[in-house]
């Protein structure tokens, strides 16, 4: 499985990590950071992720596009051309990657990230109910 | 024929409906619920949890073990879905074209006024008359296996029933 870090301001990367395992099972295969919550300093938390995945693909999730996490975290993966990093981070997309078989590539991600928009909810509007016949074809 | 029939208390949900349906190749999704069959809520959320390109029938039990037995469906990779195990337990007495069943999630949102619960590894939670069928389940020819998401193993029902 891809390697991955999550990095939030506060309880979202503990947050979205609890809600993985409800959902898959598998909230212990991710590696989380609340920044924050105490005076705990993360940055050597980003750099243990970076170090242990020695060459592998790693993935790294950030809350806010230009917010303090994101910004260390550009920091530490600069040269490292093994990890993306992808930031306004929300469950579909954790979902997607964590749960995607296959290693990581830019084009995959791309795909991912894709399907995995915030969107406006609406009742959908194909509502033909499926004959048996029609089901079975 | 049946691909895979699970057994989940939330029936078609999210990204895991997606890698199912991905993972076992199957272009059809057969919800098989009565109450979903006369709910018109219920199956507008269901066709919204429904991963895009993939068909979706919601039926009764009883109408569909009817569609699993329907010569045109032989060569169709059907991704079953009931909400309990009594329901899984009368499909597979009534369809002998199954590949193997998934008892997923059972249980944990159900009434707990039915009397005592027994728990059957982290995501079953069985009244006395699911552990019942539970049972009966598994002394099918059919492999009766739980596996959350296909990236975990498949651990076998028969043996998380020992002591039960």
């Amino acid at each position: 499985m891809n390697k991955i870090l999550i990095a939030s301001h506060g309880h979202l990367a503990s947050g979205v990590q609890s809600s993985l395992e409800i959902l898959t099972g598998m909230g212990n295969k991710v590696t989380v950071i609340d920044a924050y919550v105490d005076d705990h300093d993360y940055v050597p938390d980003i750099k243990k992720f970076i170090d242990e995945l020695d060459g592998q693909t790693g993935i790294i999730f950030t809350d806010l596009f230009g917010g303090s996490v994101n910004q260390k975290v550009m920091l530490e993966v600069a040269d490292h051309e093994n990890v993306f990093v992808i930031t306004g981070t929300n469950l579909p997309i954790v979902l997607s990657v964590v749960l995607e078989g296959e290693e990581i590539t830019k084009a995959k991600l791309e795909e991912l990230i894709a399907a995995s928009q915030v969107q406006l909810v609406e009742e959908p509007k194909d509502d033909t109910d499926l004959s048996d016949d029609s089901f079975l074809e | 024929m049946i691909a895979q029939l699970r057994v989940d208390d939330r029936l078609i949900h999210g990204q895991v409906a997606l890698v199912w349906t991905k993972e076992l190749d199957t272009p059809g999704i057969v919800v098989a619920n009565d109450n979903a069959a006369n709910n018109e809520m219920v199956q507008m959320t269901l066709k919204m949890a429904t991963p895009t390109g993939k068909k979706l029938l919601i039926r009764s039990v009883d109408d569909a073990i009817k569609v699993f037995n329907n010569p045109k469906g032989k060569g169709m990779r059907m991704f079953a879905l009931t909400n309990n195990v009594s329901d899984a337990l009368k499909i597979a007495q009534n369809v002998s074209d199954i590949d193997g069943i998934n008892v997923a999630n059972v249980g944990r949102f159900a009434d707990k006024s039915e009397g005592e619960t027994h728990q059957v590894g982290s995501t079953l939670m069985l009244s006395d008359k699911e552990l019942a069928a539970l049972k009966e389940l598994t002394k099918l020819d059919v492999p009766v296996f739980q596996q959350v998401v296909p990236s975990n193993p498949k651990s076998s029902i028969a043996s998380m029933l020992k002591n039960k």
